[in-house]
């Protein structure tokens, strides 16, 4: 491991001079046990810390009638949700390998006499595309044009360092609240195949947009109305059978 | 004709500078490292352009099971919706995730024995120090006696194992028609409690200004929503989170936080 060179070539010593020593040590097992610390520590580590969506849901308690608060019908928004299955798995989307998840939407009240046309109209989760929103993320953008705006100008104050992270925050903040804007309320409904994703899918949508004002229901006798009707027009078949 | 003398050259390398590496790169893992709790299962959350971190720190964790992806089982459903908690204590000692564990421990079997006053769980001290060890668990109040009793081995493979009945905290019967709370309702009423508890402790004295500056479980789980974080798999079913939901609501506990993964808002959904 560790050697010591007595340096001694030829010549006599001099009396009472210092022996010149060279020492080398070995430090390859040490290189080694280093290595393999490493490795451990790169295993069990979680570089990756796992982010959260907040969630205010109401409370289960009875609400009376009175106290309840009404939207207005031309500020409503209705999105019934839905995940496509392959036998008993969420059907993969083979060109992009992600889950494939449906919206049916309407605004306002449901139209059950289905006398406007497109009472009932399908969407998807589609992100945005050369930076401009698609597929559902644009319809709620535009519900929230007035709200959007100011955010859109917030958002270039900030990546223009006029104004800090917390203020932007909280300008924003008070921005997707502020009543003075016509704001959208939307109404998220799980039909009973959505899986967590496509939910996670749609808070997102609220998150990306600035809605402040959604609540998430579970579909009742109407939604399957209007969807029933939708597979008639169409001639698709859109409620299918409960997986689970 | 001379021969051409090769010259023979000592093969030792020094190691001395590599060695000063790794010596660097291990301190560096060491100290950014956070190592990962053991769960009984492991979920895939989705994403979401969230950029909130989850705290490290005044956590509770409510995971639920995903339906079996290993194809052993011949129904992968039988495998989802269990449920398991775990506590994670305060960034000092005075509040350590074992001292909240045991607080949490007390209250839940004290709610539950007044609850069940035919059949009551009576654990030892060691049994209730013993829980104090134990990162995730998920077991109704019957079994826990015999969770922890187990070894670490058999603890970690019985928890593992979704199919058995007796893995998974109950939550069904939500509306209680009985009057009685179910075991998820228990451990939420006793969390509930624990942190208030904990909040009266740290506040007494202070001013109400001073009050709001404390920074420990209640007032995280309370103001922010930032105290409870759901976590289950992209795949699970609505109907199975929903549950949880609900009975988060019914005990009150309607603000709480979902684990996500990151993505950019640009990334397609789908």
């Amino acid at each position: 491991m560790a050697q010591i060179e007595q340096s001694d070539k030829g010549g006599k010593k001099k009396k009472g001079a210092q022996k010149k020593m060279q020492i080398h040590v070995d430090f390859t097992p040490m290189v080694d046990m280093n290595m393999l610390l490493i490795t451990f520590f790169m295993l069990c580590t979680t570089m990756i810390k796992s982010q959260t969506l907040q969630i205010a849901l109401p409370t289960n308690e009875e609400v009376k009638k009175e106290q309840m608060s009404q939207a207005k019908a031309s500020e409503a928004i209705t999105l019934i949700l839905d995940t496509e299955y392959e036998g008993n798995k969420p059907k993969v989307d083979a060109e992009t390998g992600k889950t494939v998840h449906h919206i049916y939407y309407y605004e306002g009240i449901a139209d059950t006499l289905f006398q406007t046309a497109n009472y009932l109209r399908h969407e998807q989760f589609i992100g945005n595309q050369n930076r401009e929103p698609q597929g559902i993320r644009r319809i709620l953008r535009k519900k929230n044009e007035e709200v959007m705006v100011q955010y859109d100008l917030l958002k270039t104050r900030w990546k223009n360092k006029e104004i800090t992270k917390e203020e932007f925050d909280k300008l924003a903040k008070e921005n997707a609240a502020d009543s003075m804007k016509t704001r959208p309320v939307v109404v998220i409904k799980p039909g009973p195949n959505t899986t967590y994703e496509g939910l996670i899918n749609a808070l997102d949508e609220m998150q990306i947009n600035q809605i402040s004002r959604y609540s998430i229901e579970l579909p009742n006798r109407v939604d399957t109305l209007l969807l029933r009707h939708y597979e008639q027009v169409n001639g698709v078949q859109i409620i299918r059978p409960t997986v689970r | 004709m001379g021969k051409v003398k090769i010259k023979r050259k000592s093969t030792l390398i020094d190691m001395t500078a590599m060695s000063d590496v790794t010596v660097l790169l291990l301190t560096f893992f060491m100290l950014t490292s956070t190592f990962l709790q053991k769960e009984p299962t492991i979920v895939y959350t989705p994403s979401s352009v969230s950029e909130e971190k989850v705290p490290t720190y005044d956590l509770v964790t409510v995971l639920v099971s995903s339906a079996d992806k290993s194809g052993k089982l011949e129904d992968p459903s039988a495998a989802e919706g269990k449920l398991f908690i775990s506590f994670t204590g305060g960034e000092d000692s005075t509040l350590s995730s074992e001292k909240v564990r045991i607080m949490m421990l007390q209250e839940a079997v004290s709610i539950y024995n007044d609850q069940h006053k035919n059949n009551p769980v009576e654990l030892t001290t060691g049994e209730v120090a013993e829980f104090g060890k134990i990162n995730m668990f998920g077991c109704p109040f019957s079994e826990l006696k015999y969770m922890l009793g187990l070894s670490i081995a058999d603890r970690d493979k019985f928890l593992g194992n979704m199919t058995d009945p007796r893995v998974g905290i109950p939550i069904d019967g939500n509306k209680n028609r009985d009057g009685r709370l179910n075991d998820f309702q228990v451990w939420l009423k006793a969390i509930y409690n624990v942190a208030q508890r904990i909040n009266n402790e740290q506040c007494a004295g202070l001013t109400p200004e001073e009050a709001r500056q404390v920074q420990n479980l209640y007032a995280s789980l309370m103001r922010q929503g930032k105290g409870i974080a759901v976590k289950a798999d992209k795949d699970t079913p609505f109907t199975v989170v929903e549950q949880v939901f609900d009975n988060l609501q019914t005990m009150k506990l309607n603000k709480f936080s979902l684990m996500t993964a990151l993505k950019s808002e640009d990334e397609p959904t789908q």
